[in-house]
């Protein structure tokens, strides 16, 4: 892994600033903040997937004593709150455009934040209480008469799009809220008619959810004198919060302040604004004080917004000697009770073909709701699905046809040379060794030692199978980012930015730049993200997008600050600005014992009075910046597992992971990222799913006791190579770090496990691979008669 | 959680005094599965009555061939007696395994039996070695004292004191986890005692229950091998999300030949 630190500056694994104040309980999350006088509220939640609310009788629960009030969606649209402002598609420009294919516009229908005539999953808020206590309002919760008309609901994607599946809106014509064709459909044909194979997999990447350590919370102010409202809730980026907030509350932005400090896992669960933002700052001004909420674990599961949720149907022709011809297929996204999130399947389809030269592709790509949590991106938003898709059409490919997996995929990958590549729905992939990143993760999993290895463990009754997976990342998101350095005479360096840590660490890898551009010690710089009375640009924590853009704009605004520094350097050294040099913190003459320190010329900023206007007053200097430009991290992981066939259980003997990031800022930092990111991956592929009875659309997994999370036990300890082959697209050569380590890991996994099987003739194992699924694989392959092998 | 009244008596004459008359009461031995309950009003009681505080509830020691437990013994006490190592490894070897560090310091042996978790491990090995409940009133065979789902023969206003073990010839317990809570999904316990072979099961069905056809079959042989061929019939096993009863039935004799192989290992060494 990485040597010891030798310095603070960039490349160096410096440990990270915040973790002394994280790991000894010295955080400040949002439960944490207690403000004098305030009430509390607990959100009343449908029990039902699918019900009109007849009416709602509060007699009872305002009855009792300590309840301050209860709030209804009727409330809520006397009050005038708007709905939940979504963005459907991606905000960034380098994403592929999708639309109905017949012409019409996609259904998307407001969503509130309460519901108001009708409950449409099992957690959505019916009524908001409010009461001196947490536990006064769960009483008055109960005393809360609601009449529903429960009604047919359906959770799973594929029942969701049929014409007759029960319909969440009577006035959309079916679930079915967007129809896409991308691609190609005439080329790709063509290339299916003259293929000498074809292969195909029907498949679904189940729903799971982020499980952030620290579950939501918020606590609502409001000033009548200002008119202005607080709110103070971790998210993945404040500004977006504000702008949103400040939508649905239907005030000026200036009229909405949002405030945070340490966020505890975002994952994208985290990413975008929840009711409950909105429903705490409201019920703080209906009750005059403010109100507190604190999201409690089995809450978290009900109506956090869970993530992936794709069915998909793909095949992949190929001639007689392997090379791609096609691809194409069917992907259904689920966007749970509200559409409101086309995002995954958007940033999935554009890359369905990876990093394979692929001349042909078309596909259908469909949206659809269900009586379930609304989904939103989830790490690595819409990629790992179909990366898993593509790595299993190769090894399926490889096996029904004859190829060496490897061979397979050495043959069809991209080569430097190829770069820049427009893949077949558009996207165009800049820079990269995807073959030296191949070859490197075959040697760290000792690929050609494998064999050894499963005989062995087979004298111990255990199969064991290697697979191996390349992946590639588009990070897009939102694409502007401001920041703004101020130097202060002190010895300290702010920097503010609008993007925001959720376990990242970015006070350590920023500050690393400041220290590399301005030779600022780390302790000394302040990162301030948190507070939307100073942070007012940037788009948050999301697609790989903090340290791309965030390193950018600080590059920048270091220059100017450099630049500027010069000039009034040159006024307090009484030279000219063309003989001066900045290294190391000081502006020095070239060829004289005469330098000021950065701080020194701070001082000078604000004393000399005769400077020049642009350079008087504080040193500071800022950078406002709109990326169009997607950056496309890539890479290789390569996964052995060994399976006790009587039980199905299964052991990760070993996983190896090579990601390229262009160029690493904190090579420690990015190692925890891909840890975090595989076992997040793997999890998925292995054990988690958000369990829908498919009857009655009740959460089955609604706790730590059913939801089944990856533990440390789980994983071997993991094999992790970073590689750099500068971007071209980024002026320091950077690509992203943050979601490399979940987008190839489901596919990489599942092709290990099928290759531990791959001896008794099993095709496939859905995910998650549990035990039974592991057991019925092999039982049934067992079973099959041998013609009905495919091998 | 529901307001109640907490009571902490320092004697079972003074518990039962405090449980008299009350209909809505409930005994607090451990709460590693009461506390969450009430914490997520699923449950709701007038009064809890701690047996914390009941020395007499507490320890462990040997009485000829027989291993006696206190109904208040911590799960990691247990594990760690050199007495119950002595007599009955895999009893230690049990207690270990069981939830995590908090739950094993907080729980109780009393606690679990009496709550009789279909999934617990403890109840698969009182009834594998054919333990003896002694409550505040009587003594209860482990074969007439599990009745169904989180049932059993305590009647209301009766406490578990001691749980006594006759100590085995041989026995292993084998758990296969449920991934997510870890909870047996199949949880099988085997001892080898003087008058023939027991086999207990858990989290396969409503209650713990007795494998008797593996009983038999081991009766003639105690080996793995004497397992060939047995089946368990899934009809009456749990089916859930995790796991169909066809599944657990399977895993319950895979489980069950572990177990044996490991009560054999342990007695030849």
């Amino acid at each position: 892994m990485s040597h010891a630190a030798r310095s603070t500056r960039i490349g160096e694994p410096v440990r990270r600033r915040e973790d002394h104040r994280l790991i000894t309980g010295a955080g400040r999350f949002s439960d944490d903040v207690t403000l004098p006088g305030q009430a509390y509220a607990v959100m009343l939640r449908s029990p039902h997937a699918h019900a009109r609310i007849r009416a709602i009788d509060s007699r009872n629960a305002l009855a009792l004593p300590g309840v301050i009030a209860v709030l209804t969606g009727a409330d809520l649209r006397s009050d005038g709150l708007k709905p939940i402002p979504y963005n459907p598609f991606t905000l960034h420009p380098a994403d592929i455009r999708m639309s109905n294919s017949d012409g019409s516009p996609p259904f998307v229908a407001p969503c509130y934040s309460m519901a108001v005539d009708r409950a449409r999953y099992v957690g959505e808020i019916v009524a908001v209480v409010i009461a001196q206590t947490t536990p006064i309002a769960k009483d008055a919760a109960e005393a809360v008469d609601v009449d529903y008309e429960v009604l047919p609901a359906v959770t799973r994607t594929v029942a969701a799009a049929q014409p007759d599946a029960p319909r969440l809106w009577d006035d959309a014509s079916s679930n079915v809220c967007l129809d896409a064709d991308v691609g190609a459909k005439d080329a790709t044909a063509a290339a299916f008619a003259r293929a000498a194979h074809v292969v195909k997999i029907e498949t679904w990447i189940q729903r799971v959810t982020g499980v952030p350590m620290e579950p939501r919370a918020a606590v609502g102010e409001y000033d009548a004198a200002t008119q202005r409202y607080t709110l103070h809730a971790g998210s993945g980026g404040a500004v977006r919060l504000k702008t949103d907030l400040a939508k649905i509350l239907g005030v000026p932005a200036k009229n909405v302040r949002v405030l945070m400090d340490d966020v505890g896992g975002n994952f994208g669960t985290r990413g975008m604004i929840y009711p409950e933002f909105a429903l705490v700052p409201w019920a703080a001004r209906r009750a005059g004080r403010p109100v507190k909420w604190t999201c409690e674990r089995h809450e978290s599961f009900l109506s956090d917004f869970q993530g992936r949720d794709l069915a998909v149907t793909a095949e992949l022709a190929l001639d007689a000697q392997g090379t791609f011809l096609a691809l194409r297929g069917s992907n259904i996204g689920n966007s749970g009770g509200h559409p409101g999130s086309f995002t995954p399947l958007q940033k999935g389809v554009e890359i369905m073909s990876s990093l394979y030269r692929m001349p042909a592709a078309h596909f259908r790509a469909r949206s659809v709701v269900s009586n379930t949590a609304p989904t939103r991106p989830y790490r690595s938003s819409g990629r790992p699905e179909v990366m898993y898709v593509m790595e299993r059409l190769i090894d399926l490919a490889a096996s029904e046809f004859g190829f060496d997996r490897v061979e397979l995929r050495r043959r069809n990958l991209l080569k430097q040379g190829e770069l820049p590549y427009t893949n077949p729905f558009g996207m165009i992939y800049d820079s990269g060794d995807y073959h030296d990143a191949m070859e490197k993760a075959l040697k760290l999993g000792d690929w050609a030692g494998f064999p050894a290895r499963r005989t062995e463990a087979r004298r111990r009754g255990r199969r064991r199978g290697i697979g191996i997976a390349n992946y590639v990342d588009t990070a897009t998101g939102a694409p502007r980012e401001r920041a703004e350095i101020t130097v202060h005479p002190d010895g300290r360096v702010d920097l503010v930015i609008g993007t925001i840590s959720n376990g990242q660490g970015h006070e350590t890898s920023f500050a690393q730049l400041v220290n590399e551009w301005l030779g600022v010690p780390i302790d000394n710089v302040r990162l301030i993200t948190g507070d939307t009375d100073i942070v007012k640009v940037g788009g948050g924590t999301h697609s790989g997008r903090s340290m791309r853009m965030g390193s950018v704009v600080i590059w920048n605004s270091a220059r100017e600050i450099i630049a500027k520094g010069t000039r009034i350097a040159a006024r307090l050294l009484e030279s000219d600005p063309s003989t001066l040099r900045f290294e190391n913190g000081r502006f020095r003459v070239e060829g004289a014992d005469r330098s000021a320190s950065l701080f020194e010329v701070a001082a000078a900023a604000a004393q000399l009075g005769d400077l020049p206007e642009d350079l008087r007053g504080p040193l500071a200097a800022f950078s406002d910046e709109t990326f169009n430009i997607a950056s496309f991290p890539y890479g290789c992981h390569v996964c052995e597992v060994e399976i006790d066939p009587e039980l199905g259980t299964l052991e990760i003997a070993r996983y190896s992971a090579v990601d390229d990031v262009g160029r690493a800022v904190n090579p420690m930092i990015i190692h925890g990222q891909v840890h975090g990111g595989i076992a997040q991956g793997v999890g998925q592929a292995l054990m988690e799913q958000c369990y829908y009875d498919p009857g009655t659309g009740q959460l089955l997994t609604a706790s730590f006791m059913d939801y089944s999370m990856p533990r440390a036990d789980n994983f071997p300890f993991f094999s992790t190579e970073i590689t750099e082959v500068p971007c071209t697209t980024h002026p320091l050569g950077m690509r992203p770090a943050g979601e490399g380590g979940t987008t190839p890991a489901l596919g990489v996994f599942i092709n290990a496990v099928v290759d531990a099987l791959a001896d008794y003739g099993v095709r496939h194992v859905e995910m998650p691979a549990t035990p039974e699924r592991i057991w019925r694989a092999i039982r049934d392959a067992r079973a099959a008669p041998p013609a009905g092998r495919a091998r | 959680m529901y307001d109640f009244d907490y009571h902490r008596p320092g004697s079972l004459d003074e518990a039962a005094a405090m449980i008299a008359g009350k209909d809505d009461v409930k005994l607090l031995a451990g709460g590693m599965s009461l506390i969450p309950a009430l914490k997520l009003r699923l449950a709701r009681y007038s009064d809890l009555v701690d047996l914390g505080a009941i020395d007499a509830l507490k320890g462990i020691r040997r009485e000829g061939n027989t291993l006696v437990i206190g109904a208040m013994t911590p799960h990691a006490e247990v594990a760690a007696s050199a007495e119950v190592a002595r007599a009955i490894p895999a009893l230690a070897a049990l207690a270990g395994g069981i939830g995590d560090p908090l739950v094993r310091n907080r729980g109780t042996i009393g606690g679990s039996i009496a709550n009789a978790d279909p999934a617990a491990d403890y109840p698969a090995g009182v009834l594998g070695l054919g333990a003896t409940i002694v409550t505040s009133r009587r003594e209860i065979a482990a074969d007439d004292f599990f009745l169904g789902l989180f049932e059993t023969a305590l009647k209301p206003g009766e406490i578990i004191t001691a749980v006594r073990f006759p100590v085995p010839q041989a026995a292993a317990y084998c758990k296969h986890p449920q991934p997510a809570s870890r909870f047996a999904l199949a949880g099988v316990f085997v001892a080898k005692m003087a008058g023939g072979v027991r086999v207990a099961v858990t989290g396969a069905g409503p209650s713990v229950l007795r494998f008797e056809q593996a009983e038999a079959a081991l009766a003639k042989k105690f080996d793995p091998s004497a397992l060939e061929g047995i089946t368990l019939a899934p009809d009456d096993l749990n089916s859930d999300i995790h796991a169909s009863a066809e599944y657990r039935a399977s895993c319950v004799v895979v489980m069950a030949r572990r177990a044996v192989q490991r009560a054999s290992e342990a007695r030849a060494r």
